[in-house]
């Protein structure tokens, strides 16, 4: 790893809080306290850590799909009109929508498609969201969906009477097609099977020679080994420990046992 | 001799003297006091002022007549009031002096007005008649006298007279032009039988009483003045000399008249007059006096040359394609326009400060339907706006559409004076016309954005037609494209949307909705009431839309689902006010009002 000093940060999150107030039963639920980290260009971040830890939550602060109490998440994007510092928590409601999808990706566990879409198109449209015209991207998400092992009979059925394992990979190539300067992977291969989580860790192995840096969320400290350069463990709503993989995951941490348990 | 012996030798020759001589002279004394002076005032005050406003009805406090009401009695009046012993009066009932109706009348106001009758089209300074204007021609001095058996032109597509009033206020035919539309897709033909619709000086929209289209042109640029009234309407209205009188028509479509080539009168031998059939099988001239100058050799054949409507004869070449079932080529359809954004702004609908108070009703307190609710909308952008029944955002809906014109705060479109205006500050007829293009709705009850009497294609064709559309071949095109591009089977184009399931009917509404491609689009809770399944297919097919589209979308709903699929931003409403607004996904996963909360655990469970 280069010296921070010169290295592009892409994600700087700044004293990050969440809680939820949940007014029906008058309680508040504390999920993420004060978490900060930089991301950097290139780098793929897993995060590790037990269910409840807080993983989850930090990715969709970041995507603003829930709303941080407190801190910063700034992206710096850079494009053709020059370099941007955007502070994601203060940003108006309506550039966000537009930030998402085209500059900042997220792969949620679960497809959400819209009924009567198939994969082709879901996969095309999001390639077109992101900035190619309708050919190119057609092409893309062909390339994108047969890399995956999606068969092309199913490119026009509804996503919906989809498999799970196939479903996730849909999923999977709508994010990763023509994909964005910086991805968020929740859990992107756990509905697959050996065969199939082979063909989708090499796409997601392939983004670090896009230049995409990538945020994301395993249960396997395998394919954190394999894909991640850098591990955030995570206990409690805090960082327990930032590094290297085999440096993270050798040092026997207390909460790795329970997140691996 | 009694009238119905004499009715058939009208046509033999000599006929002529013996019509004039069935009206005997009446002495000028001793007349009978039909109408008061007073009465004559009022009439002739409503004719002045139809003269003045050419097409315009014209209330007047009309008297019984000595004829039963739907006999002439508005014709009569208007007679008895401008007529005097000096004119030659002609009566006749559609062409022939000698029916039961003609005769009675004609001695009426002869033995009234003291004047002299004549059956000379040419001679008569008066002629009052029925369903006809005299084929011969009349000059600057002549007056026609129709009488009208519907005043109103609007009444056969509108029943409220609150709203026939309202449309010619705002010179707001479209509905007219439907019907037109409907005919003709129904029968391929244009024209509907006697009456047909005219516009008057480009102004009035006029049922002419029920004269056939041969006898419309003769309105038109007419040397002699036409005074139409309604006595049981109590209503005149007048076209004077030199007037454009336009049949109402589509520019590919052209009006056209009775006229079969080759068909000559058994009598006269004439090709070229209205013409009606005997019950042999022989046509004759409709207008018998005309019939028998022509006979007699003293009929001015140069002067009615001049009158015949030969540019509306019919082309049946051109009606072919008007029945003709529509087919979709792929791909052929039009590319939705840019969205319109203010100057300098990203929103092309803005939404400041407003509020709507009900008030309240014997004693009861007012009623706060919405408070301070703000938003902006930018082209390509959908905003959800969620809440229960009676939080308000109907109320929000309808003043933004217009459907509540008194709200207070702003509301403001790109499209409109480059978002400069306040559309609260403009009037309902302003704010109407903004809807033929600038803006449109889907509201939950079909029946409310659709006119259920009318065909799928007909509805459509309304919203083009207020927009401007004119051409039937290019409005039916678009319509067809329309209809197949929201899934209803284009066999069905032509069928009555009555009967047509209720998510039949919302996509209908919603390609009406979109037919002249408007900057935004306020859906009102538009998949409930619908089956799950078929509210699903709807829900789909507005995304699809959507997405197609650069409008800004207000959605409306009380359902999570619809505003999940549909919306990027959301505000949630409760009594009136905006409690909570964000990213719709953030809403649905990170509730932080209460009332949201409450909303969320009720849409999950």
């Amino acid at each position: 790893m280069t010296n921070p000093e010169t290295r592009t940060p892409v994600l700087t999150v700044r004293d990050l809080s969440k809680s939820f107030t949940l007014h029906a039963i008058g309680r508040s639920v504390e999920s993420l306290r004060s978490v900060s980290f930089t991301l950097y260009a290139g780098e793929h971040l897993a995060l590790a850590g037990a269910s409840g830890a807080g993983k989850s939550s930090l990715l969709r602060c970041i995507t603003r799909n829930y709303l941080p109490d407190a801190g910063q998440v700034v992206f710096h994007d850079i494009d053709e009109t020059g370099r941007a510092d955007i502070d994601l928590t203060a940003l108006d409601d309506r550039s966000l929508a537009r930030l998402r999808g085209r500059r900042i990706g997220y792969v949620s566990q679960f497809l959400k498609a819209p009924p009567r879409q198939g994969p082709l198109r879901l996969v095309t449209n999001a390639a077109v969201r992101r900035g190619l015209a309708l050919d190119e991207a057609r092409e893309a998400a062909a390339r994108s969906l047969l890399r995956l092992g999606i068969d092309e009979r199913l490119w026009d059925v509804d996503c919906s009477v989809l498999s799970g394992g196939e479903r996730q990979r849909v999923n999977l190539a709508a994010g990763t097609v023509s994909p964005p300067r910086l991805l968020l992977l929740d859990e992107p291969v756990s509905a697959l099977d050996p065969a199939n989580r082979a063909l989708a860790l090499e796409v997601i192995e392939d983004l670090h020679r896009q230049d995409v840096t990538v945020l994301a969320i395993y249960h396997d400290m395998n394919i954190i080994r394999r894909v991640a350069n850098r591990v955030l463990l995570m206990q409690d709503g805090v960082i327990a420990a930032d590094g290297r993989p085999d440096e993270v995951l050798r040092a026997g941490h207390a909460v790795l046992e329970e997140a691996v348990a | 001799m009694s009238i119905i012996e004499t009715a058939a030798p009208a046509h033999d020759d000599g006929g002529l003297q013996l019509l004039t001589s069935l009206v005997p002279e009446q002495p000028n004394d001793g007349r009978p006091v039909v109408m008061d002076e007073q009465a004559k005032r009022e009439v002739r005050r409503a004719t002045l002022s139809g003269i003045c406003i050419p097409g315009y009805i014209v209330p007047f406090g009309s008297r019984e007549m000595p004829v039963a009401r739907g006999w002439g009695s508005g014709g009569l009046q208007v007679t008895l009031a401008i007529g005097g012993p000096s004119d030659r009066v002609k009566v006749i009932d559609q062409g022939d002096e000698e029916g039961v109706n003609a005769v009675n009348l004609r001695r009426l106001i002869v033995g009234t007005l003291g004047s002299r009758p004549t059956a000379d089209t040419e001679e008569a300074t008066i002629v009052q008649s029925r369903h006809r204007v005299p084929e011969e021609w009349m000059g600057a001095d002549a007056t026609l006298v129709l009488q009208v058996p519907q005043s109103e032109p609007l009444r056969v597509v509108e029943k409220s007279v609150y709203e026939c009033k309202r449309r010619h206020a705002e010179a707001d035919y479209a509905k007219m032009w439907v019907h037109l539309y409907e005919r003709l897709a129904l029968t391929g033909v244009m024209g509907s039988g006697a009456g047909h619709p005219v516009l008057v000086h480009g102004r009035y929209l006029m049922a002419p009483s029920p004269i056939p289209r041969w006898d419309i042109p003769r309105l038109h640029q007419s040397d002699h003045l036409t005074i139409l009234s309604h006595g049981r309407d109590k209503k005149i209205y007048a076209v004077p000399p030199y007037t454009d009188v336009e049949p109402l028509s589509f520019e590919d479509v052209p009006f056209e008249v009775e006229y079969t080539p080759g068909v000559r009168c058994s009598k006269c031998g004439s090709d070229e007059s209205f013409m009606v059939e005997t019950k042999t099988g022989d046509w004759i001239c409709s207008d018998v006096q005309w019939c028998l100058k022509v006979r007699a050799g003293v009929a001015d054949l140069e002067r009615h040359d001049r009158l015949v409507p030969r540019r509306y004869y019919p082309d049946p070449s051109r009606r072919v394609r008007a029945r003709e079932r529509m087919a979709v080529v792929p791909g052929s359809r039009p590319a939705a326009p840019a969205g319109i954004t203010a100057p300098g702004a990203e929103w092309s609908l803005k939404v400041e400060g407003l509020g709507k108070v009900y008030p309240g009703r014997r004693g009861s307190s007012e009623v706060v339907a919405a408070s301070d609710v703000s938003f902006d909308v930018a082209p390509g952008e959908a905003l959800g706006v969620i809440g229960e029944s009676g939080s308000g955002k109907s109320t929000v809906m309808k003043v933004i559409i217009g459907d509540e014109l008194d709200a207070v705060g702003s509301i403001r479109v790109g499209a409109v004076d480059s978002g400069r205006t306040n559309l609260l500050s403009l009037g309902g007829p302003e704010r109407r016309r903004l809807r033929t293009n600038i803006m449109s709705v889907v509201y939950q009850d079909p029946a409310l954005g659709l006119d259920l009497g009318i065909s799928a294609g007909g509805n459509i064709a309304d919203a083009l037609i207020a927009a401007g559309w004119r051409s039937y071949h290019q409005i039916r095109r678009r319509a067809a494209e329309l209809l197949d591009r929201v899934e209803v089977p284009l066999s069905r184009m032509d069928d009555v949307v009555g009967q047509f399931s209720g998510g039949m009917r919302q996509r209908v509404q919603i390609a009406k909705a979109l037919a002249t491609d408007p900057q935004v689009l306020l859906l009102d809770e538009p998949t409930t009431g619908l089956d799950a399944s078929v509210a699903a297919g709807v829900l789909d097919l507005l995304g699809e839309l959507l997405e197609e589209r650069e409008l800004a979308v207000v959605v409306v709903s009380h359902d999570f689902s619809v505003i999940d699929a549909l919306t990027d931003r959301a505000i949630v409403m409760k009594e009136g006010r905006v409690v909570e607004a964000g990213l719709t996904d953030q809403l649905f996963a990170d509730p932080h009002h209460p009332y949201t909360q409450q909303l969320v655990a009720a849409a999950r469970s």
